[in-house]
């Protein structure tokens, strides 16, 4: 007769998401769909063009306010992403040494995303000035 | 061994797809997994595109040309469709994570769902005539 | 039960040992009254004596018999065929996923079993913690001296139809999450631990189908909810807190 095959158990409890990714991934959701209300309203309703072409473009980013929230929205943006994808990877049961690697490499990319970005909107903002 | 083949493994991400015997609600895990990595993998691609602002008007004007041909903008549609049926079914998720509207969630999937479709009609619409 | 009476085909899946698994379909003449249950047994009794499945209460109190009827998991002792099928028709009967088959429709359900222990999963309750009854305020307090057995069967449905569970063998699952909200983890730093963790509660992504599919008023992703808010609420009061709150007997014992 068949031996009955060993049952699965939970494993020690491991330390890959906590209530506190958790949070911030709720929290940046309802914060990135006002920004982006925002952003598509002006973006694309207010601005004269819609924004199509580019001197409108450094036009629009001379108005101060308007870089603030285009980084704030940029950094909700990047982390919401990125925590859910990791989420989704861990749906998956890597081990604990993908999942270190797959978390880093995405810390990685959200911190240089969010630099970039930055950056980007200051080189736009500063040849408004300089034109 | 064949007792394998009942047993969760990652292989098996495909049911996370597939709707078949299951409920409404499953549909909205589906739709908001789908929804998010075409959106993540446009919020990069967007980020790539704008560099060409920091590369002067040509650049950004001629590109602006490139994609104002129909598949560029049926791709424009499915980002803003997706960010509609994301947001709006995050909320969903976010309300009944917070323990609100746990017993009428299907009720506000259906509700949200709708005014998502809708406004992807509305997109739709603004966009095709103004081409 | 009626008179009438139909001719079903029903196809139950088969795996003996390390052989490939396969379906054997069975004609059979039942009632259309008659349960899926009843159905499978006629099949062992008549047709195929090696037809291995569970099967105890017939009542739906016991949870034994859970299988996957036409893809969705049912308890077959309360599933009336002319609900899943018609004159003519085929039944699909398959074991619940995400857990090992032992044999044909049988599966190790060990790995639900022993987590529920792990999180202290009450299996008898104050009735003042009925919440399909009355609203829980609503209860007199002298009523807490009565207890019932907890709502959950340990049928194992909600764990084969959760996506999670189907990609991650080391989720907790809705079964298990929903008896820890019900011990409380405010009360239990083991139990805090275990389930504030890649494991827990927030592999949950919201599909509800646990609540779907269970056939005794648990409502697991209600719970998974609650558990939620449970845990971050702990998690924030101890930000604030230097010393964990202690036990009392009373409460430990609960």
């Amino acid at each position: 007769m068949t031996q009955a095959p060993k049952s699965i158990s939970a494993s020690t409890p491991k330390s890959g998401e906590n209530s506190w990714l958790w949070l911030l991934k709720l929290v940046t959701g309802p914060f990135i769909i006002i920004f982006m209300l925002v952003h598509f309203i002006v973006n694309h309703a207010i601005a004269s063009s819609g924004l199509l072409n580019y001197s409108d473009i450094l036009t629009y980013y001379t108005i101060w306010v308007v870089p603030v929230m285009e980084i704030i929205f940029l950094g909700l943006v990047v982390s919401h992403s990125l925590l859910g994808l990791r989420s989704i990877i861990i749906d998956l049961h890597p081990s604990r040494g993908v999942l270190a690697v797959i978390s880093w490499l995405f810390l990685i990319i959200g911190v240089s995303a969010f630099v970039y970005g930055t950056w980007l909107i200051t080189v736009i903002v500063s040849l408004r000035v300089t034109l | 061994m064949n007792i394998n083949r009942n047993q969760p493994s990652p292989g098996k991400l495909l049911q996370w797809f597939n709707p078949l015997g299951r409920k409404l609600s499953f549909s909205g895990f589906t739709l908001n997994r789908v929804s998010a990595l075409g959106l993540t993998l446009y919020l990069y691609l967007h980020l790539i595109v704008l560099s060409l602002l920091a590369q002067g008007p040509n650049a950004y004007d001629n590109f602006l040309k490139l994609i104002h041909n129909p598949w560029f903008m049926f791709g424009e549609w499915l980002v803003v469709a997706a960010g509609l049926i994301h947001g709006l079914n995050g909320l969903r998720i976010a309300l009944t994570s917070l323990g609100i509207v746990v017993p009428q969630q299907k009720q506000m999937f259906v509700f949200l769902m709708v005014i998502a479709v809708i406004g992807s009609l509305i997109f739709a619409f603004r966009m095709f005539t103004t081409f | 039960m009626s008179m009438t009476k139909w001719t079903i085909t029903i196809q139950v899946y088969r795996q003996k040992g390390e052989a490939l698994p396969h379906y054997d379909e069975f004609k059979l003449e039942v009632d259309p009254d008659e349960y899926v249950l009843d159905g499978v047994e006629r099949i062992w009794a008549f047709n195929d004596r090696t037809v291995c499945f569970r099967h105890a209460c017939h009542h739906s109190t016991c949870g034994a018999c859970g299988m996957r009827v036409n893809g969705v998991e049912k308890l077959t002792c309360i599933t009336p065929i002319r609900e899943v099928t018609q004159n003519g028709g085929k039944i699909k009967i398959e074991p619940l996923r995400n857990f090992p088959v032992i044999s044909d429709l049988v599966v190790d359900m060990g790995s639900l079993y022993s987590n529920m222990e792990r999180v202290g999963a009450q299996s008898v309750l104050p009735v003042t913690e009925a919440e399909i009854e009355r609203p829980l305020r609503s209860w007199p307090k002298e009523d807490s001296q009565y207890i019932r057995l907890s709502d959950c069967i340990e049928c194992g449905l909600c764990i084969s139809a959760c996506p999670i569970s189907t990609t991650s063998e080391t989720y907790l699952g809705p079964a298990v999450l929903a008896g820890a909200q019900q011990k409380g983890v405010r009360l239990d730093p083991n139990l805090l631990r275990l389930v504030d963790c890649e494991d827990g509660p927030w592999r949950c992504h919201s599909a509800f189908e646990c609540t779907a599919v269970c056939p005794s008023f648990v409502d697991p992703a209600r719970r998974i909810m609650l558990l939620r808010q449970q845990i971050v609420l702990e998690r924030l009061t101890r930000l604030f807190r230097s010393e964990p709150k202690k036990m009392t007997v009373k409460e430990a014992n609960r």
